[in-house]
């Protein structure tokens, strides 16, 4: 089934809800052929040209199409509007997983690597639900938490991103210098019409994490009025780098990598703890810096 | 072929028809590949456009390396769009224009971008190459300079365990220079003809009516009206016919012949021409005194040199005596050698040192070893940092979990994913 429209997709999405949408289809593909999955019914959304792009809306709110490409999302016009987004689909793939991959996909997905998950739940993202009885927006961590999941016969539609006018920052760690999946990436944003930073720090978890705590901390160290003027420094260095191990104590649990079959009492955090909290310290200082600069 | 004969082809046992009943779900489609259209019948819609092509289709080039987009191997075009093929359900791509390497050799020659990868050494397996070629072509549809960055960055979703990438980045390179003097000698040749031109212009006034008069130029067919089948050709070896695949070697009408036999001055059968090696000795290569089968086989080492025959080795029932690979025999191995003087280990910098064994080694004294008690307890790995990917050996860091410094005036320790370094704003 190739639906032109999102009425039509909608419908025939009702009508059989165990057909699978399938957009730019790499990872749906990837477990299709690894035989993990057998789709009943395939629904190509691919002909849906109205998703494929975005329109703005009042209140300074950027509504993006579930079909955008990460290839499109990394042109110029995009990253000037949400920067942040537009490095994780950069730095999502190849290009020939960017060509067709989309940003619907990825929520819809939401594996644990997903690039553009952090950076949507730092900028605190809604996302359209669209189905035969009519549309519904859910935060897009409710949906990645599960507290508010797809239900059959949903169609993932529009992503609400609003427009802050201020740096963003996504920061990606692999294991090697080609496209590869994240080790930990760190999402931040800087909100200055509140006076708040937003991180979100993504791959360390089956969902992106926030550091709530961490975040109003920093907040308060920031000298806001000194942002953006030539020579002026927003932040002690030293604030900075509190903020990346605060920041990395708080996602990184201490039994992390533990085999907890073993049943040996936790001695403090795992090798594999202080390893990746400190890539994600790393990630999180640098990540406010280049946001500050 | 004709329809019928595609059509028959899908009812033969390779094209593995779904059997009704198995509850997969089949459809049926036709693909547009490389400007032909191409039914496929009763697949099931799972299958990715990569088996599709491969299997049912029987276009090979693009190949399979992981199924899951990591490797670039089965890199074709759809819409214009390079994609990992197996990552395409092919029941989606109906109705797309999908482009496959074979296409890029059309009429048999193979494309600049093929030829450049295999004048560039960019070819040693050649699996990869049907995803590098694609990738290339693409990168230089959309861009007809690429910076080095930008080849890499276009490339860099195609694995390749042989080359090492240099050569296809010199690919790339050798083609965007030989279509920039194309054009370049294109314009040179249009404004050669404009200078000539407006003589023409006024020698005849009339020429404009003339001009008006003539029929316009057939305008080009729409591909899918052109041709609806696809040129058949047939394998050499399996017998097995192949549609819409272009053979690189069709223009010839044959297969590319090995180099022809010199006749040689007996013209016997199993003469070897071999005349100009050094230490030829035509004598022993006459008929029939290569190999005797009644003194066994005597080896001889791939040089060609004829050696003496093994004194100590007869043919058969001796225990064998293994003969290094430049094949001189040697004597075995508890006797002198040849030179007389027993053997010594000479170490890797080739001066023999001067007692019979090795010093100590000296303690290190820098280096991340330096700390280690290195000869007799277990070393901890704790505090080694590694050499990152780049080659760039990491500062001395505490490892104990602080924050990781880079010292200043050395490159950045960790190299962002799309390889470029960042300007080095992070140390805030």
């Amino acid at each position: 089934m190739l639906p032109t429209s999102l009425a039509e997709a909608v419908e025939a999405l009702g009508t059989s809800p165990a057909a699978v949408p399938v957009a730019g289809g790499t990872d749906l593909m990837e477990a299709v052929n690894a035989g993990r999955l057998r789709p009943a019914a395939l629904l190509g959304l691919g002909r849906i040209t109205e998703l494929r792009g975005w329109r703005y809306e009042d209140g300074g709110t950027a509504v993006l199409g579930a079909g955008l490409t990460l290839a499109r999302m990394d042109r110029p016009d995009f990253a000037a509007l949400i920067p942040a987004l537009a490095d994780a689909a950069r730095t999502a793939g190849p290009p020939q997983t960017r060509n067709v991959g989309t940003l619907g996909g990825n929520i819809a997905t939401a594996a644990p690597t997903g690039d553009t998950l952090p950076v949507l739940t730092a900028l605190e993202a809604q996302v359209t639900l669209a189905g035969v009885g009519g549309t519904r927006d859910v935060p897009v961590s409710h949906l990645l938490t599960g507290l508010d999941p797809i239900r059959p016969g949903e169609l993932l539609t529009w992503v609400r991103v609003p427009l802050l006018h201020a740096p963003q920052v996504f920061l990606k760690a692999t294991g090697r210098s080609g496209p590869a999946r994240a080790t930990a990436s760190v999402a931040l944003v800087l909100d200055p019409a509140r006076r708040g930073v937003r991180c979100a720090v993504g791959a360390v978890a089956p969902v992106p994490l926030r550091p709530l705590e961490a975040e109003a901390w920093v907040a308060g160290c920031i000298d806001w009025s000194a942002r953006g003027e030539e020579g002026a420094t927003p932040i002690d260095p030293a604030a900075a780098a509190a903020f990346g191990e605060y920041v990395a104590t708080a996602c990184v649990p201490d039994g992390y990598g533990a085999d907890a079959a073993s049943g040996l009492p936790p001695q403090g955090p795992t090798a594999a703890a202080l390893a990746l909290r400190r890539t994600v310290a790393v990630l999180a200082r640098r990540a406010l810096g280049r946001a500050l600069k | 072929m004709t329809a019928e004969g595609i059509a028959q082809m899908g009812t033969e046992p390779t094209m593995h028809p779904a059997q009704p009943g198995d509850g997969r779900p089949t459809a049926s489609y036709t693909l547009r590949v490389n400007g032909f259209e191409r039914p496929v019948t009763d697949a099931w819609i799972g299958e990715s456009l990569l088996h599709v092509l491969r299997e049912r289709l029987g276009l090979a080039g693009a190949k399979n390396g992981c199924e899951q987009g990591e490797c670039g191997a089965c890199s074709v075009q759809v819409d214009g769009q390079l994609v990992a093929g197996c990552l395409v359900p092919a029941a989606l791509a109906a109705d797309s224009e999908i482009a496959t390497v074979e296409g890029l050799s059309a009429g048999g020659a193979v494309s600049d971008v093929q030829q450049a990868l295999a004048d560039s050494g960019a070819v040693q397996c050649g699996y990869c190459t049907p995803g590098m070629a694609m990738a290339v072509h693409d990168l230089l549809q959309r861009n007809h300079r690429p910076s080095e960055m930008e080849a890499r960055q276009a490339l860099c979703g195609n694995l390749c365990r042989c080359t090492g990438y240099r050569s296809a980045l010199a690919a790339v390179q050798t083609v965007a220079d030989q279509r920039a003097a194309a054009v370049l000698e294109a314009e040179a040749a249009a404004a050669a003809d404009e200078a000539s031109a407006p003589s023409a212009d006024t020698v005849a006034p009339a020429g404009q009516e003339q001009v008006a008069a003539q029929p316009e130029p057939p305008a080009p067919e729409p591909a899918g009206a052109q041709v609806l089948d696809p040129p058949v050709y047939q394998d050499a070896w399996s017998g097995t016919a192949t549609a819409g695949e272009v053979p690189v070697f069709e223009a010839d009408g044959d297969w590319i012949a090995a180099e022809e036999a010199l006749p040689t001055a007996d013209g016997g059968v199993g003469t070897v021409p071999a005349q100009g090696y050094p230490g030829y000795d035509p004598a022993s290569y006459a008929q029939g005194t290569g190999y005797d089968a009644a003194s066994g086989y005597e080896p001889t080492p791939a040089h060609g040199t004829a050696v003496p025959p093994f004194d100590a080795t007869p043919a058969q029932g001796t225990p064998y005596e293994p003969t290094p690979a430049h094949g001189t025999a040697t004597a075995p191995y508890d006797t002198t050698p040849a030179q007389g003087t027993p053997y010594e280990p000479t170490p890797a910098h080739g001066i023999p040192h001067q007692g019979g064994s090795y010093p100590a080694a000296p303690p290190y004294a820098a280096g991340p070893y330096a700390q280690a008690p290195y000869p007799g307890t277990a070393y901890d790995p704790l505090g080694y940092q590694g050499t990152p990917a780049h080659g760039v050996p990491a500062p001395a860091t505490p490892f104990d979990g602080t924050v990781y410094e880079t010292a200043p005036g050395t490159p950045e320790a960790g190299t962002p994913a799309h390889g470029l370094l960042l300007p080095e704003d992070d140390r805030a």
